[in-house]
């Protein structure tokens, strides 16, 4: 039996998702702003950098991603609207590409350009544009509607 | 429907993550040996291929296979990762235990990784950091005892003895040691010549080769990187030839752009300088082939801005296009990721004489590439002073017929004073001695 009200698991569940959340977000943007100054100075210290930025921000995505897994598809307590599937699929895209990103900067020096870049947007876009809809739809963050 | 566009973007990545994975080597190595080798297009990975042999080692009664008319057998077992073998006047045989200094710093996710992969190999193991000495028992039983002859060395490689004095080249310096005929452990301590270039150390082995006349020392100094991704400014004084003047200790880069110069010796027909070298890695199964050249004083041989001649490798930047128009091509594929790291010109006439007047080579094997390429001593026969044929498959059996498990792995080589090959193998640790069947 599912109840109505929030319990208090899932107020906990949405409290670490908003703790958790940003991180991914920043360090995939600085992974974005990274890729980009390797890619322009040529200096492999960025594309290190951007290397690290990407796999930790893989590996802060993991907690967040399942709540909101959880939320949008598995604890029907009420109806999820269109605005959090999109959410969860622009986010999902995102990961994904963030995935492909992180092999991708594998590679040695400036194998990793321009893909490097290219995935980087993906990403970045993909999660700002989840953002802004729920943003936009009066949603918070989590896709729960203020009160 | 958005459904169904997710699910497929899914199994599109899913398809190219997979082949990213799987790609596989189209040319045997000896196809792709000899003066022109054909070369593939290059392609960047989605992850670094690896493949490695899981180490067992030899069991007891087990031995690598040698080619027909050949006998091989232990001189010595139990080491420390030999690594170099080097012949006395005398008939001692010097063996270097030695492995990386380890002192390259993690610092992408990608060395984390890797790291932990291949050191399933056995080739990452801890070496002894000594030289240990064999010598022929006289009582004709054939055993051979074993000493330690120096010990407390750092990463030690090249062995060249120069009248009574023995030089070392430890990853970070050259030294000297007085040597007298039939001593089986060195008192007196080294003393530095010179210092070699010793920071990262991503290749770590200082090969050494003395002139004829005995006034000079050529080292071998490996690259800092696969193709400049440390930075290259860390490439100083890396990826060369360096000569080094045995009076002064002053030295000079006699050859450049060689990516990891592990052999030098002298062609005995000719006298001119040779090399077996490690190309890069990670732009295909087939490329790029490691060679085996002549070095010619003030040459640059393309590292890292080019492969094979003028082929230009973009991912080492800034790009040089006036380094690339003067890489010179080296003379002869071994064949991509053998990884030689032992070279020896044959001289002697114990074995039979399709071994004579050429070079054998010890490829120590792939780790990134599938089928493996390597675990063998090859023989490149030669006439009038260059390479010809194909390398052919002396010492083999290396590594099991499945490819899944690794016995041992060829490095250095040299030729005792009954005119036998010496091979240290590093990862078995054992050095084989290889003779004429039924001699």
């Amino acid at each position: 039996m599912i109840p109505a009200t929030r319990t208090y698991g899932s107020r906990f569940a949405m409290a670490i998702f908003d703790l958790l959340n940003p991180i991914p977000y920043g360090l995939f943007v600085g992974t974005l702003v990274f890729d980009i100054t390797y890619a322009v100075t040529r200096n492999v210290f960025w594309g290190k950098g951007a290397a690290w930025l990407v796999t930790a921000g893989l590996f802060f995505a993991v907690i967040p991603r399942v709540i909101n897994l959880v939320h949008v598809w598995i604890s029907a307590r009420r109806t999820v609207t269109g605005v959090e599937k999109l959410d969860f699929w622009l986010n999902l895209l995102g990961i994904i590409a963030a995935i492909f990103n992180a092999f991708v900067h594998s590679r040695d020096a400036y194998g990793i350009v321009p893909t490097n870049v290219i995935l980087s947007v993906i990403t970045v876009l993909l999660l700002s544009i989840g953002q802004f809809v729920v943003g936009l739809n009066g949603f918070h963050s989590k896709g729960t509607a203020h009160d | 429907m958005t459904r169904t566009i997710v699910s497929c973007s899914f199994a599109i990545a899913l398809a190219i993550l997979m082949s990213g994975c799987n790609e596989q080597a189209t040319y045997d190595p000896s196809k792709q040996a000899g003066g022109e080798p054909p070369l593939p297009g290059a392609h960047n990975f989605l992850a670094p291929p690896i493949q490695v042999p899981k180490y067992v080692g030899w069991q007891p009664g087990k031995k690598p296979k040698v080619a027909e008319g050949l006998q091989i057998e232990a001189i010595a077992s139990g080491l420390q990762h030999p690594r170099q073998v080097y012949a006395l006047p005398n008939g001692d045989i010097l063996v270097a235990e030695s492995n990386s200094p380890d002192a390259e710093p993690v610092t992408t996710p990608k060395q984390l990784i890797a790291g932990i992969i291949t050191s399933r190999s056995g080739k990452k193991a801890k070496g002894a950091n000594r030289i240990t000495l064999l010598r022929k028992r006289t009582d004709g039983s054939g055993l051979w005892d074993k000493y330690v002859f120096i010990d407390h060395l750092h990463s030690p490689f090249g062995m060249q003895l120069i009248g009574d004095t023995l030089y070392v080249a430890d990853t970070d310096a050259i030294l000297k040691f007085p040597y007298r005929t039939g001593d089986t452990s060195m008192t007196t301590p080294g003393v530095e010549l010179t210092d070699l270039p010793d920071k990262i150390n991503h290749h770590w082995t200082k090969a050494l080769l003395a002139s004829p006349d005995g006034k000079k020392l050529y080292v071998g100094v490996g690259s800092n990187s696969n193709v400049g991704e440390n930075g290259l400014d860390v490439e100083y004084r890396r990826a060369n030839v360096l000569e080094v003047d045995i009076a002064t200790g002053g030295s000079r880069i006699y050859a450049a752009g060689i990516r990891n110069p592990t052999g030098l010796q002298w062609e005995p027909q000719t006298g001119r300088l040779w090399a077996v070298a490690n190309e890069r890695d990670e732009i295909g199964a087939d490329l790029v082939p490691d060679y085996l050249t002549s070095v010619h004083e003030g040459g640059f041989y393309g590292w890292p801005y080019s492969y094979w001649g003028q082929h230009v490798d973009p991912r080492a930047q800034p790009q040089r296009p006036d380094m690339v128009a003067k890489a010179i091509r080296p003379d002869y594929s071994i064949g991509s990721h053998v990884a030689p790291l032992g070279l020896f010109f044959y001289t002697g006439n114990n074995l039979p004489a399709q071994y004579r007047g050429g070079a054998f080579i010890g490829e120590h094997g792939s780790w990134n590439r599938s089928p493996l390429s390597g675990y063998a001593v090859t023989y490149v026969a030669f006439q009038n002073g260059k390479p010809v044929g194909t390398p052919i498959p002396v010492v083999t059996g290396f590594v099991s017929d499945d490819e899944k498990e690794s016995y041992g792995a060829p490095v250095g080589l040299t030729q005792d004073r009954d005119g036998a090959l010496v091979i240290a193998d590093d990862v078995g640790n054992t050095v084989w001695r290889v003779t004429k069947a039924g001699g």
